[in-house]
């Protein structure tokens, strides 16, 4: 168990008139805490990994337990002596039970939800406790996020959303999860930092243009092409997965044929090309925001569109699937990161 | 509001609870009006919660704490002392859990209840106040646990359960650190208490006075004899002495009354064995302290009068233990000193004319000073004098004359006090002594219960070559009371403890109850002398008896041997609990080959379904996949099975444990050992 002041904010506080010292205090202390708790899916809490001290309300504790001691000494009380003991020994078996309410505690990475720039994006991690006992009053936080207080009594494991917002086009990785615990007494703080491996897509920030310059059409107007949508009964088709439930032919299910969607043809008038070349004369940024915002258009006026970037091209389509394809491209164009 | 800062409802209700379990032991002696406020506190933090009423604002709050200050100096005169102080901590606490609403307050308010316990010690530290104090430990510790269980809004008894595991836990060390932990003298002087009622004998006696006090069936102090116990007659605890009668009232000598040559006590020469024993006195407020004639303290700080007393330097505000040595035929002050002599003699210039012509009259009789004393007792014997807790009222002057010749009723203060007075109008030296005769023997562990209806007056003769002499003219009236106690000498009165109805010593005849009595008192004697007694010759000899010579070593070990005896067991406990993998052979045994396929490098996701992840691990293991195909089916069948079927499940088991994946080839080689 380690006894170091840890928190990054607290340092921060103290050296706000050093930089330097600060910085490398800092990065120290990350290389520290990286190297005893390296980033993970999930992350088993044990003693490497968990660190205990007494909190504030602790170390106020320990201030009326002198007083306490005084007052038995001066009144020359046993009885005064004896409660004061019995206390001062709970704050001892108390690092136990702190300790042993995070210990055996499995955190998991469950999923983070893709977002707009400002937007709040939602962070799942999972709890799930290795031994059958009530785990009380996980705190868990990220350093911008929203906050959570959960127990994990009766149940094997919890699932916490926490919202975060989110800022930066590309992959936004949030830094160390904080799960800290007072229980039972608030005495003693026992703490751990985990990198969960866990990121969220942020999309380009949208940004409208009053009308698509020079529309790159590869059909001509009016034709029909056959796009998957619900306006017209069409035929039906052996069932897929990840077709909607709404378009089951379930009266053919009921009289034992197999499961079969039932086909709607929507009529594109066109399918457009979004293409990096529609914005000349635009930086990087603003012409992925204006094509975030086409796609966003076309995809609630459900028009094909495809997409064009240096060395990306999406083929026009439409749905749901491939908004999310186009849009991941858009977020991570030019940072290097893998869409895979 | 942070979420961290949050106090749930249950804690609520624990911190409620606490509050009146705290301020209980306190109420009697709080004014009224403290009651009142926790009263008013409790109801106006409910309408809080109910969001009825708002949170006191700022000017609220200081009115209300400027008028438990004029509240607490109205109610008791001073700010000064131990009870206003306790009083205005516990107005402080009610007023505090008004203003809670964060847990920081609520952090505030417990460990406040923590000091409120150790206040309740300074006034009491009887075992039963003990045991109350424990529960109120037991409580502020649940409430302080409840305040970190979070959403648990239902009044809950887990949160007991973990306070009392703790708490338990806790006590072992607890007792070691009380052993272990050096006790010296106070750092400083701290208040006393100013208003607290004195017990016991008072330091002036007026007839009736003894009387009163024989109505109180409280204990006054126990005593353990190292030997045997004297026989009951002899049993003269000497507190007070008496030389001074002004007005009817008999009165013992100030500080200052002694002239400073005469402070000291003669030197006496003692010889043979002494009676060695303990007694251990209930707080009494007062300074004296009682013992058999002649006593010498063995404890340290107890002074010694000139009149032979033992006086504590300060008033006994707590149970307090203390050793004496006594030897009973030893003769005192064989030299009277003219000022002794004079003070022992003196009486008030006029008044009882009667009484001092009898005493004149028996003295000339008589042969000596001696014979005078026997034929004072014999005349009391012969002239039908009644001991009775009921003298009835002597008014007026010439009280004594009244006694003597007109009512010829009294209790033993009568009794000494005419004796002495006619002693000293034949200037014979007497004085007035005042304690407690005889006491009560608990057969249980051979203590003597002194009550304080065996509170006694007695006189003391000065006899040339025998000093001071004790004559006891109760006894020459109803020799019963000496050798039997108050109850037998009242048996036909019927006046034993007779205001006080429910005391269990009224009982005395019906067996069990009187078993059970004597036994709660040899339990509080055993407490006294441990705990309460315990200091530090007491603890020195304990260390010493258990461990030898104590140096830092054996202390180092001691502590820290014990905190490990105690704290890895503990920590057993709490690591050493079960998996929460389940327990029923089907799910145990997917568990496993998950495990197994775990080796593999194929990790089931959370809320995988073992249908997504037997088609992952087909892709990845095609060589394999009917073997997986197989288990994965037959374990869904059998999880979704209404009933059981023992066939298919003893088949499942057998196809996982046939299924051993081999690590360092990366393949699953199939045996057909079962495990």
């Amino acid at each position: 168990m380690a006894s170091v002041q840890p928190s990054a904010e607290r340092q921060n506080q103290k050296l706000n008139e050093n930089p330097s010292i600060r910085e490398r205090l800092r990065s120290s202390f990350n290389r520290w805490v990286k190297r005893r708790i390296p980033p993970a899916r999930e992350v088993t809490l044990d003693q490497r990994r968990i660190f205990i001290f007494p909190s504030r309300t602790g170390f106020f504790f320990g201030c009326c337990l002198l007083v306490m001691l005084i007052a038995a000494i001066n009144f020359e009380n046993n009885l005064s002596y004896a409660l004061t003991f019995l206390l001062a020994t709970l704050f001892i078996v108390a690092i136990l039970h702190t300790y042993a309410n995070l210990s055996g505690l499995t955190i998991r990475a469950v999923r983070a939800q893709a977002a707009f720039p400002g937007q709040q994006s939602e962070f799942v991690v999972m709890i799930e406790r290795g031994k059958r006992r009530d785990h009380y009053a996980l705190y868990l936080k990220w350093p911008s996020s929203s906050e959570a207080l959960v127990n994990l009594v009766d149940v094997d494991s919890v699932k916490v959303p926490l919202h975060m917002p989110v800022d930066k086009r590309g992959w936004f990785h949030p830094e160390r999860l904080l799960l800290e615990s007072t229980y039972p007494l608030g005495l003693l703080r026992c703490w751990t930092w985990v990198d969960l491996d866990l990121r969220a897509l942020v999309y380009p920030r949208p940004l409208s243009s009053a009308e698509l310059p020079g529309l790159a059409t590869d059909t001509p107007d009016g034709a029909s092409a056959m796009v998957p949508g619900n306006d017209d009964f069409f035929g039906f088709r052996d069932y897929r997965k990840g077709d909607s439930l709404r378009q089951v032919h379930w009266k053919g299910l009921a009289r034992g044929h197999d499961m079969q969607t039932k086909q709607y043809t929507a009529y594109a008038d066109r399918s457009v090309w979004l293409d990096w070349e529609l914005f000349p004369g635009l930086g990087v940024e603003q012409r992925l925001s204006h094509l975030c915002y086409w796609v966003l258009a076309f995809d609630e006026r459900r028009e094909e569109y495809g997409l064009r970037l240096p060395g990306v091209t999406i083929n026009p389509a439409v749905g749901e699937k491939h908004r999310e394809q186009i849009l991941k491209e858009l977020a991570l164009f030019g940072t290097g990161g893998s869409t895979r | 509001m942070k979420i961290k800062q949050q106090v749930p409802r249950n804690a609520l209700v624990w911190i409620i609870v606490s509050l009146f379990a705290l301020v209980a032991p306190h109420a009697g002696r709080l004014p009224i009006w403290v009651l009142a406020v926790y009263v008013i506190a409790v109801v106006w933090r409910l309408q809080v919660h109910r969001g009825l009423w708002s949170f006191p604002g700022r000017w609220v709050k200081v009115a209300m704490t400027v008028s438990s200050f004029v509240g607490i100096y109205v109610s008791y005169g001073t700010l000064v002392g131990l009870e206003p102080t306790v009083a205005l901590l516990l107005t402080a606490f009610a007023l505090k859990f008004i203003e809670l609403s964060q847990r920081k307050d609520a952090y505030v308010l417990l460990f406040l209840g923590y000091f409120i316990c150790i206040t309740e010690f300074l006034f009491s530290q009887d075992l039963l106040i003990t045991l109350y104090s424990m529960l109120t430990v037991l409580l502020v510790t649940t409430a302080l646990v409840a305040l970190h269980q979070p959403g648990q809004n239902r009044f809950n008894r887990g949160t007991l359960k973990v306070a009392g595991v703790m708490l338990l836990q806790a006590m072992p060390l607890m007792t070691v650190l009380f052993l272990v932990f050096p006790r010296f003298g106070p750092l400083w002087t701290v208040p006393l208490k100013t208003h607290a009622a004195k017990t016991g004998m008072s330091d002036f006696m007026k007839p009736g006075d003894v009387a009163t006090l024989s109505q109180s069936a409280d204990v006054a102090f126990r005593v353990k004899f190292d030997g045997a116990i004297p026989a009951k007659s002899d049993l003269y605890w000497r507190g007070l002495v008496f030389s001074r009668l002004e007005q009817d009232v008999w009165s013992g000598l100030g500080y200052y009354d002694v002239p400073p040559n005469e402070q000291r006590q003669n030197e006496v020469v003692v010889e043979g064995t002494p009676l060695r024993y303990t007694v251990i006195i209930e707080p009494t407020q007062q300074n004296w302290l009682y013992g058999l004639h002649y006593a010498r303290a063995r404890s340290a700080g107890i002074m010694a009068s000139s009149d032979y007393r033992l006086v504590s330097p300060a008033p006994v505000e707590t149970e307090y233990m203390y050793r004496v040595n006594s030897w009973g035929d030893v003769a005192v002050e064989q030299e009277l000193s003219e000022w002794r002599r004079n003070t022992e003699t003196k009486l008030p210039p006029q008044g009882n004319p009667q009484t001092r012509q009898l005493a004149l009259d028996l003295h000339a009789a008589a042969a000596s000073d001696e014979g005078f004393v026997d034929s004072v007792l014999s005349f009391f014997t012969s002239e039908s004098y009644v001991y009775t807790l009921r003298p009835g009222r002597l008014a007026g002057s010439d009280s004594i004359d009244q006694f003597m010749f007109q009512s010829r009723r009294g209790f033993c203060e009568h009794f000494a006090s005419s004796f002495v007075f006619m002693m000293r109008s034949a200037g014979v030296p007497a004085r007035v002594v005042a304690g407690y005769q005889g006491g009560e023997i608990n057969p249980l562990n051979k203590t003597v219960i002194v009550h304080q209806f065996d509170a006694h007056a007695w006189a003391e003769v000065w006899l040339d070559n025998k000093g001071w002499v004790r004559v006891d003219p109760t006894n020459a009236v109803s020799p019963m009371r000496i050798e039997m106690g108050l109850e037998e000498a009242m048996a036909s009165e019927g006046s034993f403890l007779a205001a006080v109805p429910l005391s269990p010593l009224r009982y005395r005849s019906i067996p069990l109850l009187n078993q059970l009595r004597l036994r709660y008192d040899a339990l509080t004697y055993r407490w006294q002398s441990w705990v309460i007694g315990f200091n530090s010759e007491r603890q020195f000899d304990l260390l010493h008896s258990l461990f030898g010579e104590i140096s830092a070593r054996v202390f180092a070990t001691l502590l820290f041997g014990s905190w490990a005896l105690v704290l890895i067991p503990v920590a057993i406990s709490l690591f050493m609990r079960r998996d929460t993998r389940p327990v029923n052979r089907l799910d145990k045994h997917y568990r496993i080959f998950c495990d197994r396929m775990a080796l593999l490098g194929l990790v089931r996701a959370p809320g995988e379904t073992p249908g997504q992840f037997l088609s992952r691990a087909q892709e990845a293991l095609p060589a394999f996949a009917d073997k997986l195909k197989l288990i994965t089916g037959l374990y869904s069948e059998l999880a979704y099975a209404g009933e059981r079927n023992e066939a298919a499940l003893a088949k499942f088991t057998g196809t996982v444990n046939q299924f051993k994946p081999d690590r360092r080839r990366g393949v699953v080689v199939n045996d057909s050992v079962t495990l």
